[in-house]
């Protein structure tokens, strides 16, 4: 994956009962806030405009985020001198609107990161299945390709399959799925070490269940669970990793707005407009903080075994 | 132990050659890299001679194996683009990356060590709090747009610190201070999750009863234990540092290994960016192979067994 850091979490379980009020409505917020700033990004990237059933001009963006106007090239945003509500983020070195951009960059984080996560749980959870279920010499080679995944920096396979392919929206998710599914396969393995040993799987095996049948309807819906934590917080994870190839320009290439290309585009005119990099940069921050926040909870509450990964 | 070192290195053997075999024909794959380099006024003569001297007149199985016998052999193969060896390039680039890696290795860490430990043994204090705060804001901001950041305030605004260039010492603070950003956060939980564990051990609470000095119990017993943990995640780090040195080299301009592989990347020179893969590849693998002969020798339960 690639992740700046492991998603390394504290192993020590939080000290909930002896909690003041003041602490427990803090942590009551800290699943508000991100489930709402959540909820509006789902949201802003559904509404950004209507094209999906025919009325592109109508919806949350103000303007077409690519629409260049070369006379309002980098005004500054609204709430700064000179800025107007024309524009309540200012507009880029090509005249575009920033909050339409900011706006429509969501579809692109949002899309990316549910599209890998779906890829890499599903080739993860089949062959780590595999792997912890039959044992022996597969099992010893999945497991060597998912230790070589785990530790291979994905930026390097991003930038070799940039060369390849060329940079693009199917280069990102090629390159976040390849070596994304080596965790899922590590975690759905130790789970399903465990569950093979349980004896309703005994049962089934007695009963002449097929080793498939065993493996998707007794030994899945038990991974489920953990499954569904590490894929909520693989959501910010994947948030972070698009706006860092598409910084570097091998991610969604241009016109398209991507929070990342955008904070890259800004970087020639820090000294002149310094709000095309800045805000991009806040909802990356923002929504990532907040699918961290979301995972760590639904972890608490689904499976607080978790905590160890 | 010697059977255990002997099959590991065997196992790194191995995924060296297949990450090798894998590049080789995924750049294949990608297309002629004649069709990059031929020029329009090239008479058939010249692209002939040019063909030999690439080695591209030889069906994919004899290059493979020049390939494969070249790697061998250390020999990483030819910038296409610039038309010299990549090796040079890297002798060149490779001291320039680890003057930004290793000093941020070394902040980075001793900052973890400092923080982990203050956060751990006053836990649920405001210290903690704010570790944790500083980590869990650490992990959600990409690194490129802080540094960014960092350049807007220190360079732009109060005109404090140079941003390219590699001249003095002020040359090197928002480089490393980025490399740093990359790895704290991450390190810095570990620290101290894995030190809150050997707080609550018997021999802390022995060393404690013993009537040592809470100093001594802390940055002798407790430390020395609870740096287990991240020793054997250092492999883990090495993503994160590649990482950080891509960002920071482009952002900062500065001539080492990572803004090598993204120029290289968009002249879409191939065997540099395969080299570089190659040269990571052994370097992760190496790391993580020296990690579990280390880790091995530290926890006598750990011993390779034939599953």
């Amino acid at each position: 994956m690639l992740s700046i850091m492991p998603n390394i979490e504290d192993k020590t379980r939080p000290r909930i009962s002896g909690l003041s009020r003041g602490a427990r409505i803090l942590r009551g917020l800290s699943l508000v806030i991100p489930a709402t700033v959540l909820a509006l990004m789902f949201l802003t990237a559904i509404f950004a405009d209507l094209a999906w059933i025919g009325l592109p001009d109508v919806g949350l963006s103000p303007y077409h985020p690519n629409d260049q106007v070369l006379k309002e090239r980098r005004l500054p945003p609204a709430f700064i001198e000179g800025g107007s509500t024309e524009h309540l983020l200012g507009t880029d070195n090509l005249g575009r609107d920033v909050l339409s951009r900011v706006i429509h960059g969501a579809r692109v984080s949002l899309s990316v990161s549910l599209l890998v996560i779906f890829i890499t749980a599903t080739i993860g959870t089949i062959l780590g299945i595999t792997a912890g279920y039959l044992g022996g010499r597969i099992e010893g080679f999945i497991m060597r390709v998912v230790d070589v995944a785990l530790s291979f920096p994905g930026l390097i396979l991003a930038l070799l399959l940039a060369t390849i392919i060329g940079p693009g929206y199917m280069t990102v998710v090629i390159a976040l799925s390849a070596l994304g599914w080596a965790g899922y396969a590590r975690l759905t393995r130790g789970e399903s070490l465990r569950i093979r040993q349980s004896d309703f799987v005994a049962q089934a095996r007695v009963n002449g269940a097929s080793t498939s049948r065993i493996m998707l309807r007794h030994i899945f819906p038990n991974v489920l669970n953990s499954l569904i934590v590490i894929m909520t917080l693989a959501v910010g994870m994947m948030i972070l990793a698009e706006s860092m190839l598409s910084y570097l320009g091998i991610g969604i290439s241009a016109p398209t707005a991507s929070w990342g290309s955008m904070v890259a585009d800004g970087r020639n005119d820090l000294d002149r407009a310094w709000w095309i990099s800045t805000f991009p940069g806040i909802a990356i921050g923002a929504v990532v903080m907040s699918g961290n926040f979301l995972g760590d909870w639904i972890r608490d509450k689904m499976d607080p075994r978790l905590r160890q990964l | 132990m010697t059977r255990f070192i002997i099959i590991r290195l065997l196992q790194a053997v191995v995924a060296i050659i297949g990450i090798a075999v894998m590049v080789f024909f995924l750049v294949r794959a990608a297309g002629d890299p004649l069709e990059l380099l031929k020029n329009p006024n090239m008479t058939e003569g010249q692209y002939e001679a040019m063909k030999v001297r690439l080695g591209l007149d030889k069906s994919y199985g004899e290059q493979f194996i020049v390939y494969m016998g070249d790697l061998a052999q250390g020999d990483l193969g030819t910038s296409l683009l610039k038309q010299r060896p990549v090796i040079d390039m890297i002798k060149e680039s490779l001291p320039n990356t680890l003057k930004l890696t290793l000093p941020a290795f070394a902040i980075g860490m001793t900052l973890a060590l400092a923080l982990g430990v203050l956060a751990a043994t006053r836990r649920d204090t405001f210290w903690d709090q704010g570790v944790k705060f500083m980590a869990i804001l650490g992990q959600a901001l990409p690194g490129f747009w802080v540094a960014i950041m960092a350049v807007l305030v220190f360079a732009v605004y109060w005109q404090i610190l140079p941003v390219a260039g590699m001249a003095t010492p002020a040359h090197y603070v928002l480089p490393v201070g980025t490399m740093v950003f990359f790895t704290l956060p991450g390190m810095m939980r570990l620290v101290r999750s894995s030190m809150l564990d050997v707080l609550e051990s018997e021999y802390v609470k022995l060393a404690r009863i013993k009537g040592l000095p809470e100093k001594t119990v802390i940055w002798k017993h407790a430390l020395r234990n609870a740096l287990i943990t991240p020793l054997t995640t250092l492999g883990l780090i090495i993503p994160g540092l590649v990482l950080g040195a891509v960002i920071t080299e482009t952002i900062f301009n500065w001539p080492g290994m990572g803004r090598m592989i993204v120029e290289a990347t968009f002249a879409r020179d191939f065997t540099v960016v395969q080299a570089i893969t190659i040269l990571t590849a052994v370097m992760v693998l190496g790391i993580n192979l020296l990690v579990d002969i280390s880790y091995a020798y530290v926890d006598p339960q750990i011993r390779y067994e034939k599953s």
